[in-house]
């Protein structure tokens, strides 16, 4: 699962120090994922990280945090994935895990509307609490049910412009605009200062959606 | 768990006696075992007194200054210590301020022993005033870490240099500062971590290292520096962190009722395999205490973390997210109550490299534990969505719990000595049937040997066979005998075979009786009764080899020509030609006279087993019946008896037609009676329960007027 910044580093690492600076940018970012319980927070996770949809490999024991690589023009960015519990009693334990994040999902289902309002409590909270330029996006998620949607998707777009979120929605199930989400917090975080203070060893010039282990 | 132990918190080191002496020490004897330390506590009692006296000679306020431990300390013996040990002296005068020390009395026994050195420092000081200075085993592993880290010689200088300078700075404040404040320490070690970051990364001296070099210098840096400066950052005593510490154990004490259905979340606490698991992860959490530096720490909380998503995986069939995987934690911390909670998480968060709590894996685990004890803290009835009656009941205790995990452990108690019980059934009944295999074995070996032994005696019969010939006359008489018939007429026979018979030893006393008679009688059946005589040795000679002589005895003696074999032999008998005349012959043979006689001869007169049945004993037969028990109850039923019987009548109707004296004659029925008894027994059993159900036998037990009182 998710690998250290520091694994299988040091050969690569090795190589390219002679070459004085890299020039690829490397930036590192805290990814919390915020929502209630079973609208598919993990699902949403295990997709992007994985490409998996209910098919676990033996090799994923969780999926409460997990790492994954892409690669926007020159720049590689880590997202470092923290899910936290979405019931409604550990809810007041979310400040802990959105301390000190650059972006945050706040997750939805279409179908329920309940799970919106708490998206929306969410993004009050962390508009109050967070970082003061953490990227917020909001994903209403099952949209392959979209059917038997109760939430609109306009009344979700026009909640997400008035509150300056990214928002998309989103089907872990089908992969439907999952890695598109990522990408566009990528987008927009900026990647000029890695604020963690530790250095990321560079990657290559790799495609957007690999795996760690991918990128060696 | 109760039954099993959690992962020792202490290295087995550190529960040896200090002393070395192999036997395990106590921490209230300052880590030696009991007779060291009365050793040591003699000795220090010499010298104590000794100084005593000596200081109350130089100086009268002496002994009143060393009550007091800061005092005592910063006088002469410090200076003595100072040339012996720089690290010792600032680790064991810490200076205490009177307000605190009675608090710290009251503490958990781990902390005893620091509690000891902040409570009677002088004592301490004493102590190590007596033990040279050896470099601890953390610190030579350390000098050996330090070698091994791929880094230029002057980078690790450089990092030797820094440490030392974070662990003098450490101590410096320390001591110095009178109002100490936790965050203004942890900001100075926040601080040089970032100085020494600053160097690792852009220092020329780690120019060519790799970025896990570097890596690894910052995390030897902290690590060396923690573990060194552990005692004294580690709760130090001017924070409420003990307080806290007692506070949340008492809590989780008071919430031992929770199960993880007020948690909601999926952990089967009766499921063995499940408590396994939940064993791993308690043990992982306890011993988060027994590391000293915030990394190790970190790593032990990563385990424990491990062992709940292996946990949560085996009982949900996937990859657990935080929605399962809080309330698990928060399940394992309340089972484990660990010791120094607080302790530990704020020496991690004051103390480690700020990147490390906030951001990898270690950092997200840390922080879920974080939220796990703010959430056990601040639990109401609310988060457990239960009643606020209920909730207050169990909390007070006045509300009786039985929580599945307390039950489970109780089981397990018991459920271990029914296992233990049943293995040793098992190893008890594995023994039984070694046993009950081997009398098996036994058995057929004895079978076997019994097969063997008969085998061999039969081959050994085999070849030795006993062979019983019958006793001939002398082959010449015969021939003689045979001779004379042939040559001679028949009148002329029976005088030459009469003479022969005198002639020959079996014979003659029935041959003088018979000449006897023979006077008496027509020459004719003389003649008659001689060539019977003769036929009937004639034939014995071929039918004798196939009976035993034993059945010879049996058989009537006396019953020479009432045999039916006489007239079955007849037709063979070229010189049997007068059948009407046999009978009269066996009158005459038969006599009171005959009796010694015929004994002797019965051999010759040997006849088929027929001969009992058929001969002159059937009339004693039916009088036999009467006396014979088992005869009697017995049955006259089996069906071979009525045959015999239907045989008895036919014969007797050819032999006792002229004979029905001849029965008054017979001197013993007891002979036959032998050879009836033989062949009834052979029924008898069969018989027996033929005759139980059977009530046509019944009847005729009931007609048999010779029966009736011995029938069932």
């Amino acid at each position: 699962m998710a690998t250290t910044p520091r694994s299988g580093g040091s050969n690569s690492g090795a190589a390219q120090r002679p070459n004085g600076t890299s020039q690829n940018k490397s930036c590192q970012f805290k990814l919390v994922l915020l929502g209630e319980s079973a609208v598919g927070k993990s699902s949403l996770v295990l997709r992007f990280v994985k490409g998996q949809f209910h098919e676990y490999q033996e090799s994923t024991i969780g999926a409460a945090f997990l790492t994954q690589t892409i690669c926007i023009e020159d720049t590689v960015v880590k997202f470092e994935i923290w899910d936290t519990a979405g019931q409604e009693r550990y809810h007041s334990l979310a400040p802990m895990y959105y301390r000190g994040a650059q972006a945050a999902i706040v997750v939805y289902d279409i179908q329920n509307q309940d799970s919106f309002q708490r998206a929306k409590t969410w993004v009050k909270e962390l508009h109050k609490q967070a970082s003061p330029n953490i990227v917020i996006a909001l994903a209403g998620n099952k949209a392959d049910l979209s059917n038997i949607r109760v939430v609109e998707f306009d009344e979700a777009k026009q909640y997400a412009e008035e509150n300056g979120l990214l928002f998309m929605e989103t089907s872990a199930k089908t992969g439907m605009n999952v890695n598109d989400i990522f990408l566009a917090i990528a987008k927009k975080l900026p990647k000029n200062d890695n604020n963690q203070g530790s250095v990321i060893k560079p990657n290559g010039n790799e495609p957007t959606q690999t795996t760690n282990n991918c990128c060696k | 768990m109760a039954n099993r132990a959690p992962m020792l918190r202490i290295g087995q080191q550190d529960l040896k006696c200090r002393q070395g002496c192999g036997y395990y020490g106590n921490t209230q004897f300052d880590g030696l075992c009991s007779k060291c330390f009365r050793e040591r506590n003699d000795k220090q009692r010499k010298k104590q007194r000794a100084s005593e006296y000596h200081e109350a000679a130089n100086s009268a306020g002496g002994s009143i200054e060393r009550r007091s431990p800061q005092h005592s300390l910063s006088l002469d013996r410090v200076k003595k210590k100072q040339q012996q040990q720089q690290q010792h002296e600032s680790d064991s005068s810490p200076v205490a301020t009177a307000s605190t020390m009675p608090r710290k009395k009251f503490t958990v026994p781990a902390v005893l022993q620091k509690t000891l050195k902040n409570t009677f420092p002088a004592a301490v000081a004493q102590q190590q005033q007596h033990q040279p200075r050896i470099p601890s085993a953390t610190e030579s592993q350390f000098m050996l870490q330090l070698r091994q880290l791929r880094l230029p010689d002057d980078a690790k200088r450089k990092l030797k240099s820094e440490i030392q300078r974070l662990d003098h700075e450490i101590r410096k404040y320390m001591n110095n500062h009178s109002s100490k404040n936790v965050d203004e320490l942890s900001d100075l070690v926040q601080n040089a971590y970032t100085r020494f970051a600053d160097i690792v990364h852009n220092d020329a001296r780690f120019e060519i290292a790799t970025n896990e070099d570097r890596e690894s210098a910052i995390d030897f840096f902290e690590k060396v520096v923690m573990t060194q400066n552990h005692n004294l950052l580690f709760s130090p005593y001017f924070t409420t962190d003990e307080e806290s510490d007692i506070k949340v154990q008492k809590r989780i004490r008071q919430l031992s009722w929770i199960t993880s259905k007020h948690l909601d979340c999926s952990i089967d606490e009766v499921n063995a395999e499940a408590r396994d698991l939940v064993y791993n992860a308690i043990s992982e959490l306890v011993g988060i205490d027994s590391y000293y530096s915030p990394q190790e720490k970190l790593l032990c909380t990563v385990r424990c973390c491990r062992h709940i998503f292996e946990l949560l995986k085996s009982s949900k069939g996937g990859p657990a997210s935080a929605d399962d995987f809080l309330p698990a934690l928060i399940f394992v911390v309340l089972k484990a109550n660990p010791v120094r909670l607080h302790s530990n998480l704020n020496f991690v968060n004051r103390f480690t490299i700020a990147s490390r709590v906030m951001s990898g894996e270690g950092g997200y685990y840390f922080t879920n534990l974080c939220s796990a004890i703010a959430f056990i803290e601040n639990l109401n009835n609310e988060s457990l969505s239960i009643g606020a009656d209920e909730f207050e009941s169990l909390m007070s205790g006045a509300q009786a719990f039985s929580t599945p995990w307390e039950s489970a452990l109780l089981a397990c108690e018991s459920l271990h000595l029914i296992s233990e019980n049943m293995k040793c059934m098992e190893q008890l009944q594995k023994r039984n049937t070694a046993i009950s295999n081997g009398i098996k074995d036994f058995e057929r070996e004895l079978l076997e040997f019994q097969r063997e032994v008969t085998e061999k005696v039969d081959t050994v019969m085999a070849k030795a066979p006993l062979t019983l010939l019958p006793i001939k006359t002398p082959p010449h008489l015969i021939a003689q005998a045979r001779a004379h018939l042939a040559q001679d007429g028949v009148e002329a026979a029976v005088g030459h075979y009469s003479s022969n018979l005198l002639s020959g030893a079996h014979n003659q006393h029935s041959l003088i009786a018979a000449k006897g008679k023979e006077k008496e009688k027509p020459v004719e059946e003389a003649q008659l009764e001689a060539s019977h005589t003769l036929s009937l040795k004639d034939t014995s000679v071929s039918s004798v080899g196939r009976l035993s002589p034993l059945h010879h005895q049996l058989a009537q003696t006396d019953q020479l020509f009432a045999s039916p074999l006489f007239n079955n032999y007849t037709p063979f008998d070229a010189v049997s030609l007068l059948e009407e005349s046999s009978e009269h012959a066996d009158v005459l043979m038969l006599g009171h006279e005959f009796q010694g006689g015929l004994t002797n001869i019965n051999y010759d007169f040997d006849l088929s087993d027929q001969s009992g049945d058929n001969s002159v004993a059937d009339d004693p037969k039916l009088n036999l019946d009467e006396f014979d028990p088992l005869a009697q109850r017995g049955i006259p039923k089996a069906p071979v008896v009525a045959e015999t019987s239907v045989l008895d009548t036919t014969l007797d109707s050819l032999i006792d037609s002229d004979v029905p004296a001849t029965g008054v004659l017979l001197p013993s029925p007891l002979k036959p009676e032998v050879a009836n008894y033989r062949g009834f027994s052979n029924f008898d059993i069969p018989s027996i329960s033929c005759n139980t159900g059977d009530f046509s036998s019944l009847n005729q037990d009931v007609n048999d007027p010779g029966q009736p009182t011995n029938n069932k």
